[in-house]
C-alpha cells in the first residue's frame, strides 16, 4: 500500500469543518465530509468478519468492514462498554466504520499545530494538533487511519 | 611568561529526577514554568508523551529521566518544567521544548579544564550529551539540544 498524503498545515487549515471522535477517551478530528453515516453498534453483523475487524454494517448494498480502535489507536478485539456509535467514514477510496465513544461537529475549526517533530515518525497518523477544551485533539483523515488499519492487520498476520 | 586563565562560561544544571543531573548552556535555558499543564499526545514515545502550551507554541515535553531509565515515571505530577531554545541548524530559526525537572536549576560555571567522561551509568549518556564536566565529584553531561529536540531519539 501506498503511504498516505501528508498534509500541510496550511492545507489542513482549509478543512472547513472537523469531526471529533473520541476514542476511549483522546479526542480524534477528521475533516466532516469524510463522515458518511453515524450507526447503531446494535446494527454491526458479528458474522461478517473483515480481518482484525469486530463485524460489518450494512449500507447502500455494501457491508462495510467495523474496527475498534483505542485512543492510542491500537486494534481491540471486544468492544468496550463507552463505545456507543459507529461512524462510517468514507474518502472516495477507503470505506470502513469506526466504532466511537461519541461523535460530535467542532462548532469552530480549531487552531491548528505541528506535531512536534520528537514526538512522532513522518508516518504518524496524527497530520496536525489542536487545542481544544478537554486536551489536544489529533488531527488525521480517513486514508491515513486506512494505512494505519492495513499496517495493524498485516502486523497481526505475521507478515 | 604569562599563563592564560581557562575560558570560563556559565551553565544551568537541571534535576532530571532525584539523582540524575544534566546541564544546557547559560543562554538555552529562558524560561521555567511552575505546575506546568501537560497535554497527553497519544501515540508519542514514553519519554515524551506530553506537549505543553507556551506563548502559542505547541513544546514537546520531555522526561529525559524516563529515556535514560527506560521506563515511564510512575507518577506524572511534575512541578517544574523548563523551557529551552536550541538552534536546529546553522541560519534556521530557534526551535524551542520543555524538559520536565525535579528542581529548580542551579547556575555553575564552567571550564574546559573540567572536561571529562560521560557517566557509565546509567548508558544512554552517549546519545544526549555533546560532552560533560566534573563538578564536586560528578559527572555532569551537557545535553545536545537540538539532537533531542528535532527527532534524534526517535530512531531507537
Amino acid at each position: 500500500m501506498s503511504q498516505p498524503v501528508r498534509n500541510t498545515l496550511a492545507e489542513l487549515r482549509e478543512i472547513r469543518a472537523l469531526a471529533k471522535l473520541t476514542l476511549g477517551g483522546y479526542p480524534w478530528l477528521l475533516p466532516q465530509t469524510e463522515i458518511r453515516s453515524l450507526e447503531s453498534p446494535l446494527d454491526i453483523d458479528r458474522e461478517v468478519q473483515a480481518p482484525q475487524g469486530i463485524g460489518a454494517i450494512a449500507l447502500g448494498g455494501e457491508w462495510w468492514p467495523v474496527y475498534c480502535l483505542s485512543g492510542e489507536l491500537q486494534l481491540l478485539p471486544q468492544l468496550p462498554d463507552s463505545r456507543r456509535i459507529c461512524a462510517l467514514l468514507d474518502n472516495g477510496a477507503d470505506r470502513f466504520g469506526l466504532i466511537c465513544d461519541q461523535v460530535e461537529t467542532l462548532a469552530e475549526t480549531p487552531r491548528l499545530l505541528a506535531l512536534p517533530a520528537c514526538m512522532g515518525s513522518p508516518d504518524s497518523p496524527i497530520q496536525a494538533l489542536a487545542p481544544l477544551d478537554e486536551g489536544l485533539g489529533c488531527v488525521t483523515n480517513t486514508e491515513h487511519l486506512a494505512a494505519l488499519l492495513a499496517s495493524l492487520a498485516e502486523g497481526a498476520s505475521g507478515h | 611568561m604569562a599563563t592564560e586563565s581557562p575560558r570560563e562560561s556559565t551553565a544551568w544544571m537541571l534535576a532530571l529526577d532525584d539523582r540524575l543531573r544534566a546541564a544546557v548552556g547559560e543562554r538555552e535555558l529562558i524560561h521555567l514554568i511552575e505546575a506546568p499543564t501537560l497535554l497527553e499526545v497519544p501515540l508519542s514515545p514514553y519519554y515524551c508523551r506530553q506537549a505543553i502550551l507556551w506563548n502559542n507554541l505547541l513544546l514537546p515535553a520531555m522526561d529525559l529521566a524516563a529515556w535514560l531509565h527506560k521506563q515511564p515515571k510512575a507518577n506524572n505530577n511534575w512541578k517544574l518544567a523548563g523551557i529551552v531554545a536550541y538552534q536546529p541548524a546553522p541560519n534556521v530559526a530557534l526551535g524551542y521544548g520543555a524538559l520536565l525537572l525535579a528542581a529548580i536549576p542551579k547556575r555553575t560555571q564552567v571550564t574546559d579544564t573540567l572536561a571529562c567522561s560521560l557517566p557509565e551509568c546509567p548508558n544512554g549518556w552517549r546519545e544526549l550529551a555533546i560532552s560533560c564536566f566534573r563538578q564536586a565529584e560528578e559527572a555532569i553531561p551537557i545535553l545536545d539540544l537540538p539532537h533531542l529536540f528535532t527527532g534524534g531519539l526517535l530512531t531507537r
